[in-house]
């Protein structure tokens, strides 16, 4: 049990030091997506895909959310 | 297959863009391509290139710091043994990054639908990774994985397990999503659900034998790997592994006891425990390594206490440097020799055969042994020892006949012999000695002036010299310097000596030169030239802006009374002043008559300077004395001038001056009673029986002229003029001040020796006090028959001047050639011989004959 404690610590600070990376990098990833992301290469995707994926959504959410504004 | 794959990616998407609150399915569509199309080849798949790439970026936009707090957050990351594809998420994050994103936008919604179905169309949803699992996207990504972690070093060993098993995740995701990966897995196809529990099993176990892999990999002492070796080596009950002796060995190399192998305070070394079940074939070697550890104590105890001993001193430090050197050499060895250690430990499990044995340890350190056991012996002779004699002890080590100690001794000797090279350099160049803990040969005293700096303020130290200089050179080197400061501080002579430069810089990196001077003479020919240099320069000012051999002109001119008109000229004005009493005497008097001698001759074309220096000097009075026995000329010396003529030489120079100013004063004397005798002469001729005793007076004078001439002959032309050639030669001939100053001595020497003045000469011509109550009595008897008749009393001076007359071969036996050369000048014709050889057996000391003559003299005159 303290095993799986310990490396539940130990992903934690490694969560956390990528976040800070994200941040330093300006990536605009949140700590709940990056989890995500992570959780994904992890499996083996491929990041330059993801990162396609990641930077399309985002282009479309900001889209919606301009539409949106316009809108009401 | 596809919904179920999409369910992950519809999780994912539904998290990464959960402000879009409506359903998107046309986004997880083209998602799930983008994912799954092999279009996006990745370039690099490096953790490192990327890492590189990132920081290359900050540095880029000027944020340096912050490419230093990205790889000290990297460096993190690399220690977490839980991320497999770090290089992958550094790549994700390195293309999400600020201006990547800015750089690859610029299309808008509309093309975003474009592009996608595009790739829609364009990439068929099943792409060519034909041979593998084809139909659905997780396999896809499997695909990507096993090709792509093939070059990340640690997960590469997972490669080939398919790396899902579950990775770690934060706490804030919901548990929901933890099993997100194992539930992919299980949704993939039925076929594989039954083997998805031993899997995770499978890797759990890995993944705990890739733990203690990899720490044993890292070489850190851990707990595991001693376990692993106790328990790898079991031994029988006393006999010791060999693993266990080899970490006692490496311990005992840096001086630490262990448990088997202690330190013996009697025997002062390191001795096995007698119990230690240690096998009698490796006793001996493990005893001739323990050697090392003690050695090892001993040169690190010697440098260690050395080297924070500031009064030890420059060369004692650099000894201390180069110990320390060897030392790091050693440490490193120190430290090979464990990680072998280790990796034995580690290679239990594959049988490489490489692994450290005892005797593998005493083949490897025969070398370090050599060298550990020449720096024990260098230390041990170096104790107590400091500056040049601590060179000269490394310095007998050098003819080692082992190539690599010699090699070792040449080394350290370069880096003690460092300081004292610069230090002989700034000595010779700049004439400064930086030797705050006396170290250097050459020692100064500070509490010396500069009017004694040549003779008494630098000195040899001669325990300092190293033995690869040799005395003459240290001499040299000493005198270089003492020249360069006479320079600067006597002669205030601030020019740069020519042609030393040059020198310089080419002599100064080459310390070697100073202890290989049997192969290279560098080191000689630099001395030699900067001391030739050096020397000359000094001779140079000396002789031109100090005019140095014009005062030793002027010395010879009136000292030495070469200047014959003045001196007569002036012997005329005195002479009246001079036989007053010498409390009559003035000073002002004396020096305006000296100044009107110096007028009437030709003494006044000579250097305003010399005769400024020109004065008049009165002796000490004792009882009896007239005004010609307290009178002297002085010559006034200063500056560096006065380091050739010392107070002491100028001593000399009066005595001799003395000496000659009375033989002149006799010759004059004697001149003034030849010309009374020649005008009274003609009176007399009408008292013929007078004729008898004026022959006798003739005689009389006549001899005694003969024998002044002769002294003065003597005197001038094989005494002073040989002797002062002589100087002059050696004066252009000197290659330092220090052979002018010699030359000067002798010079000097000579001319006192030769006059008789020397100490040796005196003794013979003294007078006891017996001797000179005899005298009293002679004299009073003299006196006696002198007033009973003329007649009697010149046939009585006649028969006593014969009696005192001087030369008799006798005296010459221990006298110089000169000596008899004057015996032989006086009586050239043997007459005195002829006509009483018994007389050359007198007994009658010179001096008093001398005496008595001029006494005798005195009387004639008065008469």
């Amino acid at each position: 049990m303290a095993d799986s404690e310990g490396k539940l610590s130990a992903a934690r600070e490694a969560m956390d030091t990528i976040v800070e990376i994200s941040t330093l990098l300006n990536t605009g990833l949140d700590a709940d997506t990056l989890a995500i992301c992570v959780r994904l290469c992890e499996s083996g995707a491929n990041p330059e895909a993801l990162a396609k994926v990641i930077q399309d959504l985002q282009r479309e959410s900001t889209a919606l959310k301009e539409a949106d504004s316009t809108v009401s | 297959m596809v919904e179920h794959a999409r369910g992950l990616y519809d999780k994912k998407e539904a998290f990464s863009s959960y402000k879009l609150q409506h359903a998107l399915s046309p986004y997880y569509k083209v998602a799930l391509t983008t994912l799954g199309s092999s279009i996006y080849s990745l370039t690099e798949t490096d953790e490192f290139e990327i890492a590189e790439k990132i920081k290359r970026k900050f540095v880029r936009q000027k944020r340096d710091k912050d490419a230093a707090v990205f790889s000290e957050l990297h460096r993190i990351l690399q220690g977490q043994k839980l991320l497999r594809n770090r290089w992958a998420i550094l790549y994700l994050l390195h293309r999400l990054s600020g201006e990547s994103t800015s750089k690859q936008k610029g299309g808008t919604s509309s093309t975003f639908f474009h592009s996608l179905s595009s790739h829609l169309v364009s990439t068929p949803f099943v792409s060519q990774h034909s041979g593998q699992l084809t139909t659905d996207g997780s396999a896809k990504i499997h695909s990507v994985t096993g090709s792509s972690t093939a070059s990340s070093g640690i997960s590469s060993i997972r490669s080939s397990f398919h790396s899902n098993d579950p990775s770690p995740v934060p706490q804030s995701v919901p548990p929901s999503y933890l099993k997100t990966p194992a539930g992919a897995q299980l949704l993939r196809g039925g076929q594989v659900l039954p083997s998805t529990g031993e899997r995770v099993l499978h890797l759990l176990g890995r993944n705990q034998t890739d733990t203690t892999l990899m720490l044993r990999s890292d070489r850190t002492i851990s707990t595991t790997s001693t376990s692993y070796r106790m328990s790898r080596k079991p031994g029988s009950s006393d006999e010791l592994s060999e693993a266990v002796i080899l970490r006692e060995l490496v311990y005992v190399f840096r001086g630490i006891e262990g448990k088997y192998i202690k330190y013996d305070v009697t025997k002062e070394g390191y001795r096995i425990d007698a119990k230690a079940g240690i096998p009698r074939a490796l006793r001996k070697a493990v005893a001739k390594l323990a050697e090392c550890g003690w050695m090892y104590n001993q040169i690190w105890k010697y440098a260690d206490s050395r080297s924070t001993d500031r009064a030890f001193g420059l060369v004692g430090q650099s000894f201390c440097d180069a110990l320390h050197q060897e030392l790091t050499e050693y440490y490193r060895l120190m430290s090979v020799l464990e990680a072998q250690l280790k990796q034995n430990d580690d290679e239990v499990l594959s049988d490489h055969g490489s692994e450290l044995t005892v005797r593998r340890l005493a083949v490897w350190m025969c070398g370090p042994h050599i060298r550990l056991k020449t720096m024990a012996a260098l230390v041990d002779v170096c104790q107590g020892k400091k500056g040049g004699a601590l060179a000269t002890a490394i310095h007998s080590y050098l003819q080692h006949g082992d190539p690599t100690v010699r090699s070792l001794i040449r080394h350290m000797l370069a880096l003690v012999a460092q300081p004292i090279f610069s230090t002989i350099i700034t000595w010779q160049y700049h004439g400064e000695l930086e030797d705050t803990y006396h170290e250097f040969f050459v020692a100064s005293d500070p509490t010396v002036k500069n009017e004694r700096l040549w003779h008494e303020k630098y000195t040899l130290r001669k325990s300092m010299i190293p033995s690869f200089i040799s005395l003459e050179q240290a001499k040299k080197i000493l005198l270089t310097g003492k020249s360069v400061n006479f320079l600067r501080q006597v002669c205030h002579d601030r020019t740069s000596i020519r042609s030393r430069d040059i020198i310089r810089q080419t002599e100064t990196n080459q310390v070697e030169s100073i202890f290989s001077q049997d192969v290279n003479g560098i080191f000689q020919k630099m001395i030699d030239a900067v001391y030739k240099e050096t020397s000359r320069h000094l001779l140079d000012i000396l002789h031109t802006k100090y005019k140095f051999v014009d005062h030793l002109k002027a010395m010879r001119r009136y000292l030495l009374l070469g200047q014959g008109d003045f001196i007569r000229y002036l012997m005329d004005l005195l002479e009246d002043d001079l036989a007053k009493p010498p409390q009559m005497l003035f000073l002002h008097n004396l020096t305006s008559i000296l100044e009107t001698a110096i007028r009437g001759t030709n003494a006044q074309y000579d250097d305003i300077d010399i005769l400024r220096r020109l004065d008049v000097r009165l002796l000490e009075v004792s009882p009896g004395d007239i005004g010609w026995d307290v009178f002297s000329l002085d010559y006034h010396v200063d500056g560096p001038v006065q380091t050739v003529f010392t107070p002491e030489s100028m001593i000399i120079y009066l005595r001799v001056f003395n000496f000659l100013w009375r033989a002149k004063r006799m010759e004059y004397i004697l001149a003034g009673i030849w010309k009374s005798q020649m005008s009274n002469a003609r009176i007399l001729k009408s008292m013929p029986e007078l004729s008898v005793v004026l022959h006798h007076c003739h005689m009389l004078a006549s001899e005694m002229v003969h024998f002044v001439q002769q002294v003065q002959y003597y005197i001038n032309f094989e005494v002073l003029e040989c002797s002062w050639d002589e100087l002059l030669n050696k004066m252009n001939d000197a290659e330092d001040l220090d052979c002018v100053i010699a030359a000067h001595q002798v010079f000097l020497d000579t001319i006192s020796t030769r006059c008789l003045l020397d100490k040796q000469s005196q003794g013979k011509w003294g007078v006891t006090e017996t001797e000179e109550r005899k005298e009293e009595r002679r004299r009073k008897d003299f006196r006696h028959t002198m007033l009973s008749a003329t007649k009697a009393q010149l046939s009585v001076l006649a028969s006593s001047y014969q009696e005192i007359w001087p030369p008799s071969s006798s005296y010459a036996i221990n006298l110089e050639q000169r000596h008899k050369n004057f015996n032989f000048r006086l009586d050239f014709n043997e007459q005195y011989n002829a006509r009483d050889p018994k007389l050359r057996r007198s007994r009658v000391p010179h001096k008093t004959k001398r005496r008595d003559r001029e006494e005798k003299m005195k009387q004639r005159s008065d008469e």
